[in-house]
């Protein structure tokens, strides 16, 4: 309801806006979405709190300071809201041209994992950088391919009604994706960065057809793999015959038959979790976090807030994305410009997919792959780029303007 | 600039409302793994997080008959260090390493291993512990346990025997009485973090732990000791192998002593003591020799340790047994009267030796004894006349004998690993066998066993459960059990046990037994002296049972002396010792001198 009215007085105000010439430019307000910074900011803050309540058994034992992780968690938050804030002053215009150079750059950084430079953490190459300062590339080509889709989805103009216009689109998310699987073995981002590509290039399109069959075709595809790996395996035999990534389906399926090793982890978010109840067993009293999940601090943060503040702190966390994907699209469809527009689907689905995808791993609804939970799991890289993208749809947010 | 398009703002929409419904339908996910699937979960959970942790009982005492503990139990302390609370990691370890007698290098390595506990030393003597805690550094945990000690380390040590590291008794009345002595072990569950250390500020389950129950035994400590003493006095003298001495009421069969050297320290029960260890190293010695100079390996060699040890641990007057010999007339005799087959007045004369079947058995005195009354040959340890009387006796009534005194099974005595003796198959006795029965050879049978037997023999006929536990007391030192050792078996008539009483008098007044005679105590008795197997081994058991006052038995005595060397008769060597226990616990038992005889 809300959303039809705005969107009325909008299109309102941009009608008149072309009749009455720049005279009245003057006296139209310049627009800010606080509500957007509320919502980031707010969800920083619980994200630290409830990264110091998990991390900080961790962190005593390992780095023999229980305020290890908070620290640097801090540290890159506040450089990433000091990152947001420059960014939300910077006409997102500016970004359109040197998006191909972007991507282009941040597909290099991928490769440089490759090279001494890069850092092995966690039995896996996905950093860069020297000593304790470290950049995922993963993050970067995240932005970079928003950047990147959205001035092609603006190039393209009306010839993006053409099919293969959005093959070529999706050619280059697809270019973007898969080095982060096949240099960093990292299939989570792989999939994040061509599920934005595909996403935004869905709001480009002006047809239905594509997608609906994209995703009947691959739902099938899925199912059918799915029963033939069910069928060919004994789920209640898992070892270190079965390939990694299949393995993960069969835990998936059942991941009370190896509790002990591969079904490990799942299994005790699910503990964690399913002993929260409504309320929660209150602010730093997990026990699950004592070592039980192995560096709760990161993918798995969101069962740790579901066991001390319960199936309430989880709702509440929700309603926080669901308020800041709502607020997304208001900007998104108030846009200025399709640019401006693009990149705040492409950030939006970004936040969306990571959210959706992180819920469902921690409760055991899709197999386990890595994904940290926006705004609140640990990590540097993350949280600063997450803040930079948020400060390009503030910028976007900052051009809207409404008669007064 | 490019405008947005009406449908990009319905997609958006649309794409925005899908994402707000796959998290609706997580929130809804949630719901059933938090609020449904909670019970199954938290249960789960709980089991993961909750330890048991077990809280020692305290071990019940074993105490004399004077109340005097013989197995008791000492506080010790482990001593350990929590990494993350040191303030001064060289100060700590220094302390630690002058006080506990440990390298410094060690101490501070341990000190410094980021664990979250470090043992550094368990079974700190209490006084130690105290001062570590008096010095109050952070990081340094002592912990208090008990630790079952026995006061006078070897005394009895084959009869109390020891316990295990986790308070379970391994051999003797440790493990015989363990469900009166153990109590009941308490716990408390409590939560643990993935490393199973407890975590503060969650409530405890707890259920205290019982402590066990005390155990009063029959042996006396004074007595014991000295007996001990005397033994350890003839194995030296004579060089024996090892030395029996029990000393026991032969009314009720309580026991008062019961010596068994080599004894071993229960503090140090798995440490060979000097006597094992000598033969341990000639053995292996002997076997390398002989195994082409092979290098006995390692498990060879704990294996003989091990052997060892349950060998020393052996108590060798109820474990053991042994070719009776000569104290075994008193049987043949007892059964002989009892069954009119022989009366006192009956005479035997004695060439020297008996002809069996086509056998010759040789009396000791190879000239004979001569014409000698049914007394005199008891006194004499004649051996035709015994072969006389068993003859006289018959296969069908020795056998009954055999299973009258109990020598045909255990004596039922509260020790565990009790031997049976060793007899012939009913049908297998022929004259020869009947012969060397009747003189106490050609069978085995414990010591205990002997003692049992001759026990009912002089105290008018009632048979006897020797044992050692007398009460069950509480924690607070209240009876709560009295131990029933009673049965109301006869063996012979009184009349029978009478005669045989004047009969051993006898012995030791004017016969074989007359080393064991006390001026002014009425001393019965029977010598023995039994030659080893294989015969012509030069091995020989002496020994003697004695018993005081001859007419109403109050104390009875028993000394086996195995493989002593130069004199081996038991009425030289073994009588002497019991004489001389005799002397001295006499007295302290209250039985004065009888100044008149």
């Amino acid at each position: 309801m809300e959303l039809r009215k705005k969107r009325r007085t909008t299109q309102v105000s941009k009608s008149e806006e072309k009749d009455t010439a720049p005279v009245k430019r003057r006296e139209i307000t310049k627009y800010f979405d606080y509500s957007l910074v509320v919502i980031v900011i707010f969800l920083i803050g619980f994200g630290l709190v409830m990264l110091y309540s998990t991390s900080s058994y961790n962190a005593l034992s390992e780095h023999n300071d229980s305020c290890y992780f908070l620290k640097r968690q801090a540290t890159f938050s506040v450089l990433g809201l000091f990152v947001m804030f420059v960014v939300s002053f910077i006409p997102y215009q500016v970004w359109r041209r040197p998006s191909a150079i972007f991507f282009i750059i941040s597909l290099i950084t991928v490769f440089l994992v490759l090279t001494p430079l890069g850092i092995s953490s966690h039995n896996a190459r996905r950093w860069i950088g020297h000593g304790s300062i470290r950049i995922q590339p993963a993050e970067i080509v995240k932005v970079a391919t928003i950047l990147l889709v959205a001035s092609l989805i603006c190039k393209f103009g009306r010839r993006i009604k053409y099919i293969k216009s959005i093959l070529f689109i999706g050619i280059i998310g697809f270019i973007g994706a898969v080095p982060l699987y096949i240099v960093t073995d990292n299939l989570s981002s792989c999939i994040i960065v061509f599920g934005i590509t595909v996403i935004m290039t869905f709001v480009a399109y002006p047809k239905y057809w594509p997608y609906i069959l994209g995703v009947s075709a691959v739902a099938a595809v899925v199912i059918i793999y799915l029963y033939h790996l069910f069928t060919t395996y004994d789920i209640n035999q898992i070892d270190d015959t079965v390939p990694f990534r299949i393995r993960r389906m069969l835990i998936w399926k059942n991941p009370e038959s190896s509790s002990d090793n591969y079904g490990y982890q799942t299994l005790q978010a699910l503990y964690a979790i399913g002993s929260g109840g409504f309320f929660g067993k209150g602010l730093g009293n997990s026990i699950q976090k004592l070592g039980f999940i192995p560096e709760a601090q990161n993918d798995m943060i969101f069962s740790i807030i579901c066991e001390e503040l319960g199936l309430f702190g989880a709702i509440c966390v929700i309603l926080l994305f669901i308020m800041m994907i709502w607020r997304f699209m208001i900007i998104a469809n108030n846009a200025p410009d399709l640019f401006g527009a693009m990149i705040v689907v492409g950030v939006m689905s970004h936040v969306a997919i990571q959210v959706i995808l992180n819920i469902a791993v921690v409760t055991n609804t899709i197999p386990n792959t890595g994904i940290s939970l926006p705004f609140i799991s640990y990590g540097g890289s993350s949280v600063v780029f997450l803040l930079i993208e948020i400060g390009l749809v503030l910028n976007v947010s900052r051009q809207i303007s409404f008669e007064k | 600039m490019e405008k947005e398009k009406t449908y990009n703002r319905k997609k958006i929409f649309i794409f925005s409302l899908a994402t707000i419904t796959v998290l609706i339908l997580l929130i809804a996910r949630l719901f059933y793994v938090m609020i449904i699937e909670h019970d199954y979960y938290t249960k789960l959970a709980t089991e993961l997080h909750e330890r048991e942790r077990a809280i020692k009982a305290l071990r019940g005492e074993i105490i004399d008959r004077n109340n005097i503990p013989l197995a008791t139990n000492i506080t010790v302390c482990t001593v350990s260090v929590i990494h993350n609370q040191i303030t001064d990691e060289e100060q700590t370890a220094s302390m630690l390493s002058s006080e506990l007698g440990i390298s410094y290098e060690d101490v501070l390595k341990k000190v410094k291993k980021k664990s979250s506990i470090e043992r550094i030393k368990t079974n700190v003597e209490k006084t130690i512990g105290d001062r570590i805690r008096e010095y109050g550094y952070s990081g340094v945990k002592v912990d208090e346990d008990y630790k079952r000690y026995y006061p006078y380390d070897e005394l009895a040590s084959k009869v109390i025997g020891f316990t295990g590291s986790d308070n379970q008794g391994i051999v003797g009345l440790e493990v015989y009485y363990d469900e009166y002595l153990t109590g009941k072990s308490g716990n408390i569950l409590t939560v643990t973090d993935a490393k199973g250390i407890e975590l503060e500020g969650y409530r405890e389950n707890r259920e205290e732990p019982i402590a066990g129950n005390t155990l009063k035994i029959s042996i006396d400590y004074n007595i014991q000791r000295y007996c001990e003493q005397a033994a350890y006095k003839v194995m030296t003298e004579k060089n024996a192998k090892n030395v029996i001495i029990i000393v026991m009421n032969p009314v009720n069969g309580e026991i008062y002593a019961m010596v068994n050297t080599p004894e071993y320290n229960l503090n140090q029960p798995f440490e060979l003591t000097s006597e094992y260890l000598s033969e341990m190293q000639s053995e292996t010695t002997s076997e390398s020799e002989t195994i082409d100079q092979n290098k006995t390996d390692e498990t060879a060699e704990t294996m003989t340790k091990q052997d060892m040890l349950n060998q020393m641990w052996r108590c060798m007057a109820i474990n053991d047994t042994y070719e009776p010999g000569s104290t075994f007339k008193m049987i043949t005799a007892a059964g002989a009267l009892e069954d009119g087959v022989v009366s006192i007045t009956d005479t035997f004369t004695c060439g020297g030796y008996a002809t069996v079947e086509d056998r010759r058995i040789r009396c000791h005195k190879t000239t004979g004894h001569g014409t000698e009354t049914f007394t005199e040959t008891v006194m004499n340890s004649c051996n035709p006349a015994f072969i006389e009387w068993g003859r006289r006796l018959g296969t069908d009534r020795f056998y009954e004998y055999f299973k009258i005194f109990g020598l045909m099974e255990k004596t039922g005595i509260d020790l565990p690993g009790e031997a049976s003796g060793i007899m012939h198959k009913k049908e297998n006795i022929g004259a020869v066998e009947l012969a060397t029965i009747s003189f106490g050879q050609s069978f085995q049978i414990t010591p205990m066993q002997l003692l049992g037997a001759a026990a009912s023999i002089v105290n008018g006929g009632h048979k006897i459960i020797p044992h050692f536990g007398i009460d069950i007391l509480n924690e607070d030192g209240k009876v709560i059990q009295n131990l029933n050792y009673t049965t109301d078996k006869q063996t012979i008539s009184k009349e029978t046990s009478d005669t045989m009483k004047e009969i051993l008098w006898q012995v030791v007044e004017n016969g074989g037994g007359n080393k064991a005679y006390i001026e002014g105590y009425e001393i019965g008795g029977k010598t023995a002296t039994s030659q080893k197997l294989p015969r012509g081994s030069g091995k020989y058991i002496a020994s003697f049972v004695g018993f005081v006052p001859y007419n109403d038995p109050k104390v009875m005595a028993m000394c086996i002396i195995n493989e002593p060397q130069g004199v081996y008769y038991g009425g030289t060597i073994a009588a002497p010792v019991i004489q001389n226990v005799f002397d001295n616990i006499l007295p302290y038992l209250g039985m004065e001198k009888n100044n008149n005889s």
